[in-house]
């Protein structure tokens, strides 16, 4: 057969699939860690906003018949109009609170969020068909399907406009200076409430683009929730908590170990030696991949 | 305000205790009690209760599960109820959801028989009625199993469970045969792609068996993790082996996401092969035209030979849970009435809502049914049972295996998306 995969190929192929796969879930994460670094609040309702707007580009497209990105933009803006109204309503009145009660709150609103899930569009696992769904380009005998690269490409490009967007614009150096000092920020004029509202908003609204790649490449249900919310934490633990280039890398790495490990080993261990392999980089880089030493003092050796 | 609280006496309350207990000890309040399978139960009311999956993983199968048993408490109830001796009582199911936790399924099963239910029936799912089947021999309860398939919950010595659906055995087994008699041009290697679940694994060992006896070259077994939405990894394995068949052993999620990216990686084979997923309603929802030619193994068609007793034959099943649940039943709903079925019956049969009794009576059930018979082995299993093989065609499963039940030929080579 002409371009038959050779060992070479398959390699190539496990590595593409791998950075394809890493890249929704850098895209999954970066939200995550944002609202980690910045609110030192562990949202365990990420995955249910990322799940929420897989709902509603499915249903805006496939019910709605509205076009898929357009569909996919206005589940971002929802969710992250709902990622404001939470923390502004709820998530602020425990921000002072010790990290447990804002962790909680999050645990509620997620819960309840899957649960309405559940009622509203039941528990069917869905995944939007479009014209592009089956498109690939093929490089040599490395396949390439076209929405897996736009999940990549828009998790560079927004992990990239995020970090930009944090150093060089009114709004981000706010977010930085809140993240910093809250009462210092206070002082020089900063809206407090409204920057964290802000930050939360922005990363249910990374959520939101997550949920409509999710949406486009692969097959969700309310059960997602916790999965995701899984791999937010551990891709923000393992690129370094706060930092979004670091969830880029970490979701990569998560990606590529996985694609690699289910290439060459048995289905049992994919998840362990990815985690393994995680958990040793941790040991020998504790504050993650790209982060800052900010753990790194407290580590008992 | 102030506001002043009397106590009453100890002598006032008494008295008025004494007297609700001994009422309820005659259980004559409401006039409606129950027999949830103790001898003394001498109620209108007869209780089955289940462990059903509303949430989680197997949400999807378990809404299937409880739509079965629901519709055969109301076609047994519209028939008069439950002829136990000469009392007929009305069928009244339990339900509370495990979340896809086997661990949970358990627990409330052991609840159930804290509530004196000791009629159960299954779970969706090998594991969670492996987990339940200890739990209920424990208690003495019966388990009338719909959809633990898995050889090895028989194998435990369990007398109390019964299964109605063919034995893990025959999943892959018999899509492998439907392609061999069946197919122009007869596949001669295939690759197995297996979820690490126990009861996936077990269908693609048999699988393997069956393949290796009918002369086809097997690749080694590919596992990946039950669940997985991303089996890119997997269909780059299987394109390396060139196989010209592809059977996958899983579930729905894993099943919808195989087909979707063997089409985005450019895999190509004569047909592809899965269990479990393409009679769920879901699996044609999600893929749309991609769907089309992938063959399954199916538990019950609406054609299956058989008529029996409260819903006449599988044509009749079908219209009459057309009617009051909006779609057409595929094997899910109807292996679950087909449980709650033969429970009903071996408690006729027996006379009595005594446990001992009705597993008696199971052991000893022989009867046709819109199911077709429905007898079991002295393991429990039944392990007569066929399946039937269906192929996505134009959106729609049709059956094609076996002879006498083919609603269209096999298309072979199985048609690819355009």
């Amino acid at each position: 057969m002409a371009g038959a995969p050779s060992a070479v190929t398959d390699l190539l192929q496990a590595l593409v699939d791998g950075l394809l796969e890493g890249g929704l879930l850098a895209l999954v994460a970066v939200g995550f860690t944002l609202v980690w670094g910045v609110l030192n609040e562990i949202n365990l309702a990420h995955g249910a906003l990322v799940v929420l707007a897989a709902y509603l580009t499915w249903e805006l497209s496939a019910s709605a018949g509205l076009n898929p990105l357009l569909a996919g933009l206005t589940a971002i803006a929802v969710v992250a109009a709902l990622g404001y109204a939470l923390q502004r309503g709820l998530l602020n009145l425990v921000a002072r609170a010790p990290v447990l009660l804002p962790l909680l709150v999050t645990f509620g609103a997620g819960l309840l969020l899957r649960d309405a899930m559940v009622a509203a569009f039941s528990s069917d696992d869905r995944t939007l068909v479009t014209a592009y769904s089956l498109s690939a380009f093929r490089v040599g005998g490395v396949y390439l399907p076209v929405l897996r690269l736009w999940s990549l490409v828009l998790a560079v490009t927004l992990t990239t406009g995020v970090a930009l967007g944090l150093r060089h614009t009114r709004h981000g150096m706010a977010i930085r200076a809140v993240g910093m000092d809250r009462d210092a920020a206070r002082l020089v004029g900063i809206p407090v409430r409204h920057v964290y509202a802000l930050t939360f908003a922005a990363g249910a609204a990374l959520a939101g683009a997550a949920g409509a790649m999710v949406a486009a490449v692969g097959t969700f249900s309310p059960v997602s929730t916790d999965v995701y919310t899984l791999e937010s934490f551990v891709i923000a633990v393992v690129g370094g908590i706060g930092n979004t280039s670091g969830a880029l890398a970490g979701g990569l790495a998560l990606g590529v170990l996985e694609a690699l490990a289910g290439q060459y080993l048995p289905g049992e261990l994919v998840s362990a030696i990815a985690f393994a392999v995680l958990l040793l980089a941790l040991v020998l880089r504790p504050q993650g991949i790209v982060g800052r030493a900010r753990y790194s003092a407290r580590v008992d050796r | 305000m102030h506001t002043t609280f009397r106590r009453r006496r100890p002598t006032q309350i008494l008295p008025a205790q004494l007297a609700l207990a001994g009422l309820l000890a005659a259980g004559g309040i409401g006039g409606c009690t129950s027999a949830g399978g103790s001898d003394a139960g001498r109620g209108t009311v007869l209780r089955f209760g289940s462990a059903v999956s509303l949430t989680g993983e197997m949400a999807g199968e378990g809404k299937l599960t409880q739509d079965g048993y629901k519709y055969c408490q109301d076609v047994v109830n519209a028939h008069g109820g439950v002829t136990v001796g000469s009392r007929h009582l009305t069928l009244s199911i339990s339900y509370h959801d495990d979340e896809s936790s086997p661990t949970t399924s358990a627990r409330i099963v052991q609840q159930f028989n804290d509530e004196g239910i000791k009629f159960i029936l299954g779970p969706y799912g090998s594991a969670a009625t492996e987990a339940v089947a200890p739990v209920a021999q424990r208690n003495g309860q019966i388990v009338a199993d719909s959809a633990g398939a898995d050889n090895t919950i028989f194998e435990h010595g369990y007398t109390q469970v019964f299964g109605v659906e063919s034995p893990a055995s025959n999943y892959a087994a018999s899509i492998i045969d439907a392609i061999v008699y069946n197919a122009h041009r007869v596949p001669r290697s295939v690759a197995f792609v297996s979820a690490d679940d126990s009861f996936s694994q077990e269908v693609a060992r048999f699988g393997v068996e069956e393949a290796r006896s009918q002369g086809l070259h097997v690749f080694p077994l590919i596992t990946f993790p039950a669940g997985s939405t991303d089996l890119s990894s997997v269909v780059t394995r299987v394109r390396a082996e060139h196989p010209d068949l592809l059977i996958e052993s899983g579930h729905l999620v894993e099943g919808i996401a195989l087909v979707s990216q063997a089409a985005q990686l450019g895999l190509r084979v004569d047909g592809i092969g899965e269990t479990v997923a393409p009679t769920d309603p879901g699996f044609v929802g999600s893929l749309g035209r991609l769907a089309d030619g992938v063959i399954s193994s199916t538990q019950w068609v609406d054609n299956w030979p058989g008529k029996g007793p409260y819903f006449g034959t599988a044509a009749d099943y079908a219209e009459g849970f057309r009617a009051a649940f909006g779609f057409t039943p595929a094997y899910h709903p109807a292996e679950a009435s087909a449980a709650c079925l033969a429970l009903v019956l071996a408690i006729e049969h027996a006379g009595t809502t005594d446990p001992r009794r009705v597993t008696a009576a199971l052991s000893q059930l022989d009867v046709d049914s819109f199911y077709g018979r429905i007898h079991f082995a002295p393991n429990g299993q039944d392990a007569t049972r066929t399946m039937a093989v269906v192929q996505i065609q134009h959106g729609k499963p049709v059956t094609v295996w076996p002879h006498g039940l083919e609603q269209a030929p096999l298309e072979w080579p199985a048609p690819r998306a355009p």
